[in-house]
């Protein structure tokens, strides 16, 4: 590993054991507690990754493997910690929960299947199934945090502190790799294609410091972005954190059965007196 | 490179959404730890978010300046002048109008997702057909602005929103009182049995 490499390694598990370290003192896990585990398979997949390097070289065949596995696992513990972000605190209410918990399992089925079918017709190479299947997924989630706050928003039930410190980690992790893997999937799928053939291999020594200078460039914004997040979690944890809210009292069934479709009535005459004021 | 095409601008674009809907909020965010608050203050919370309509307690005195009558009145006896200058703020003073009315339509919205949110089972039909109302209804908002702003409606049919918004107040009102009621017989049984 070059010197960089050792910084942006040495940084990235710095914060994490920060973060793993405010997430044991603060007690995070019995708030979140798949969040919890989720940065938790974060530090041990960097450990992993990181020994596998400093073992076997960063070019290794073993080092590829690891690295490839532990992304596809942080997706899938990502997309964990999001589904409990969306149950988290709307639970209590019922009636749009039973709602929006349909809206997000559509979306998130549908955004799945997009995520398997686009993943199903690449060139069998771990490299772009991994970028591919993180990249859809990272969309997903954004598409799915997204959806998530609109609907909050919708109903007026804001997110707490915490909350809204995990969805914005979690979406700039999303965003970087939802563009970075977009590029370099386009590029490994056409641009570039050509080079990993057999008969290019003889280039490949000539092609060597311009492969290691986009690597190091990607690792770096990649990996700067990512440490961002973890400060952005970090920065949230470091006040202990407030008790759990008491559940909501919910109003008797009757009221919204006879007062929605009143004020339905009243939205729908207010539309049909406008629709009447731009008639000549 | 079409997936690059697509896929960034609609990343950076849904995280600017996320980045906004996180951290510009300003109506939502007084509702949660009311409304967490035992059903005896249900009352208080949703009238400190949800104010009762307060334009059309001025629509008699707008629809008066918004008559026929008034602008002949001036356009007769005022220098042109003037007369002119009066008749742009007859279109301000409307767009204003028609901004309040915007604002009771919202409240009126709000109440209905409020009450959807504290209640224990909501109907999808209805929760769909608010929605779409509430989108319809900024379309039509956004096309009655336009061409009021462009001089291509007169104001004087502003005046016929006036039933209606009237209407909807006293519909808010007995809302919101049939909502203290129950709260306060629901926690009665409550505290009761």
């Amino acid at each position: 590993m070059n010197l960089l490499e050792n910084i942006l390694s040495w940084s990235t598990l710095t914060f994490l054991l920060i973060l793993c370290g405010f997430v044991s003192v603060r007690k995070l896990y019995q708030f979140l507690p798949v969040f919890s585990i989720y940065c938790g398979i974060l530090l041990l997949g960097t450990i992993a990754v990181w020994s596998a390097y400093v073992i076997c070289g960063i070019n290794s065949q073993i080092s590829y493997y690891a690295y490839w596995c532990s992304i596809l696992l942080n997706a899938s513990a990502r997309s964990l910690a999001i589904v409990e972000l969306c149950r988290y605190g709307l639970r209590a209410y019922n009636g749009i929960w039973a709602l929006i918990w349909r809206i997000l399992a559509i979306l998130s089925i549908f955004l799945l299947a997009h995520a398997v079918v686009d993943a199903w017709g690449q060139p069998s190479r771990l490299a772009i199934y991994g970028m591919t299947i993180d990249r859809d997924l990272a969309f997903a989630s954004i598409v799915v945090v997204a959806a998530l706050l609109l609907l909050r928003n919708y109903y007026g039930i804001v997110l707490e502190p915490l909350q809204r410190a995990v969805s914005l980690g979690i979406c700039i992790i999303c965003a970087v790799d939802a563009i970075g893997n977009t590029i370099l999937r386009n590029l490994f799928t056409g641009y570039l294609y050509s080079w990993y053939l057999a008969t290019q291999q003889a280039l490949w020594p000539q092609m060597d410091s311009q492969v290691h200078y986009v690597r190091d460039l990607w690792s770096t914004i990649h990996l700067l972005f990512f440490m961002l997040s973890m400060g952005v979690w970090c920065f949230s944890l470091r006040h202990p954190l407030a008790a759990r809210r008491a559940k909501p009292v919910l109003l008797p069934s009757e009221i919204y059965r006879e007062l929605s479709p009143a004020i339905n009535i009243r939205l729908a005459s207010f539309n049909t007196r406008m629709v009447e004021l731009l008639k000549p | 490179m079409n997936h690059i095409a697509v896929t960034i601008p609609v990343v950076l674009a849904v995280s600017v959404i996320l980045f906004k809907l996180l951290y510009s909020r300003k109506d939502s965010s007084q509702l949660p730890r009311e409304r967490d608050a035992p059903t005896i203050h249900e009352r208080a919370m949703i009238d400190d978010v949800l104010p009762a309509p307060k334009h059309f307690r001025y629509f008699r005195q707008i629809r008066q300046a918004l008559s026929p009558s008034d602008a002949e009145y001036l356009l007769r006896t005022a220098p042109k002048s003037v007369a002119k200058q009066a008749l742009r703020e007859r279109r301000a003073v409307a767009r204003g109008f028609l901004k309040g009315l915007h604002e009771d339509f919202s409240n009126l919205s709000k109440l209905g997702r409020v009450i959807a949110s504290l209640s224990p089972e909501i109907s999808n039909r209805q929760e769909a057909e608010r929605l779409n109302l509430t989108v319809k209804f900024q379309f039509l908002y956004a096309f009655v602005w336009m061409r009021l702003y462009t001089g291509n409606l007169p104001v004087e049919q502003i005046g016929r929103l006036t039933d209606v918004v009237s209407r909807l107040s006293a519909r808010m009102d007995e809302a919101m009182a049939e909502i203290s009621t129950q709260s306060v017989r629901n926690m009665a049984e409550t505290l009761g049995g």
